[in-house]
């Protein structure tokens, strides 16, 4: 009875009891998932930057740096994760009154567009991590580059998401409120 | 009788007031331990990188502050006072007190300061945030026992 056709984010996530508060700690918690995101990369891209050489071998120089390559998929999923949070959430409900049909196929359009960033992002770390590191078999020190660049799209991904049920959860409530 | 009871509201809020006094020297001394953290921890090193945790930690609230007084919804208000400029500043404070606990672990990671200047910069600057957390708390509750 719950299902509407029409609605393309129908999230089956369960609804948390988290309380009145549910809204603020999915702020925090994604504002906070973001910030590890980045730093995850950028600890990677430091550490890039800083190391000489292999474990154990101090005089050869170090196989791979993390290059422009690396940073492609997080500035992916950085342009998503802005498309998909601009997006007011009214607009693809679809409900009467917010303009015509056509602005809320927009949006959907928009929000399509946003989440293929992110997962294009997310696949295209992967594919960094599998075709720069894994598949030159580089130790691990090196490797760990690739690793970072995942987790950090894996974790705007996360912190998308956790947005998106903080702020979408509680403008129902709203909805029921005002009317 | 009258008397009596002035005099008891009189100690009351003498008590009130000292106890205040009290939490707030308590805090200022948490403070300057946080601070003197974090300075030792760039002094003893001679690397004065991790001073700008102390700074990350004291512009954490800020967005907060900025953005608390955006959105007052007639609607929404008694609940939760919750709109997109608030969420926006909940959002970045978030990630400037995680970027706090973040940076001298990064620094560290890459050895451009040393082990024990990450961890005695992490537990000042957690200290200087949770002072600021628990003196704008303790503000809070004030406000709303009289009004």
């Amino acid at each position: 009875s719950n299902y509407d056709p029409r609605r393309v984010c129908l999230n089956p996530f369960p609804e948390f009891t988290l309380g009145k508060h549910r809204r603020t700690v999915g702020v925090y918690l994604a504002g906070a998932l973001f910030a590890l995101a980045q730093w995850t990369f950028l600890d990677a891209a430091i550490l890039s930057k800083h190391a000489k050489a292999p474990w154990g071998e101090p005089d050869t120089p170090a196989p791979v740096h993390v290059t422009f390559v690396d940073w492609i998929p997080g500035i992916c999923s950085l342009l998503g994760f802005l498309v998909v949070n601009l997006i007011d959430k009214d607009r693809i409900r679809g409900d009467e009154g917010f303009g015509d049909s056509r602005a809320v196929w927009r949006a959907r359009l928009f929000l399509f567009i946003g989440f293929a960033l992110m997962a294009g992002g997310l696949a295209g770390s992967i594919t960094v991590l599998i075709l720069k590191y894994i598949l030159n078999e580089y130790p691990e020190q090196f490797t760990y580059y690739g690793y970072a660049n995942v987790s950090q799209n894996v974790a705007l991904m996360l912190s998308a998401i956790v947005l998106w049920i903080a702020q979408s959860g509680s403008s129902e409530y709203e909805y029921n409120l005002t009317l | 009788m009258a008397a009596g009871l002035k005099s008891k509201s009189k100690t009351k809020s003498k008590v009130l007031l000292l106890r205040s006094v009290a939490a707030v020297i308590l805090l200022s001394f948490v403070l300057a331990v946080g601070f003197l953290m974090i300075i030792l921890s760039c002094a003893l090193y001679q690397n004065w990188l991790p001073l700008l945790v102390a700074l990350i930690f004291v512009l954490a609230p800020l967005p907060n502050a900025i953005f608390s007084h955006c959105g007052a919804d007639d609607f929404a208000g008694s609940y939760e006072n919750s709109s997109g400029p608030v969420d926006l500043g909940r959002f970045i404070t978030a990630m400037i007190v995680v970027t706090g606990f973040a940076l001298p672990i990064v620094l560290a990671h890459s050895a451009v300061i040393t082990p024990g200047s990450c961890a005695m910069s992490i537990i000042g600057g957690g200290l200087v945030y949770g002072t600021i957390l628990t003196y704008s708390q303790a503000f809070k509750q004030e406000d709303s026992e009289y009004d």
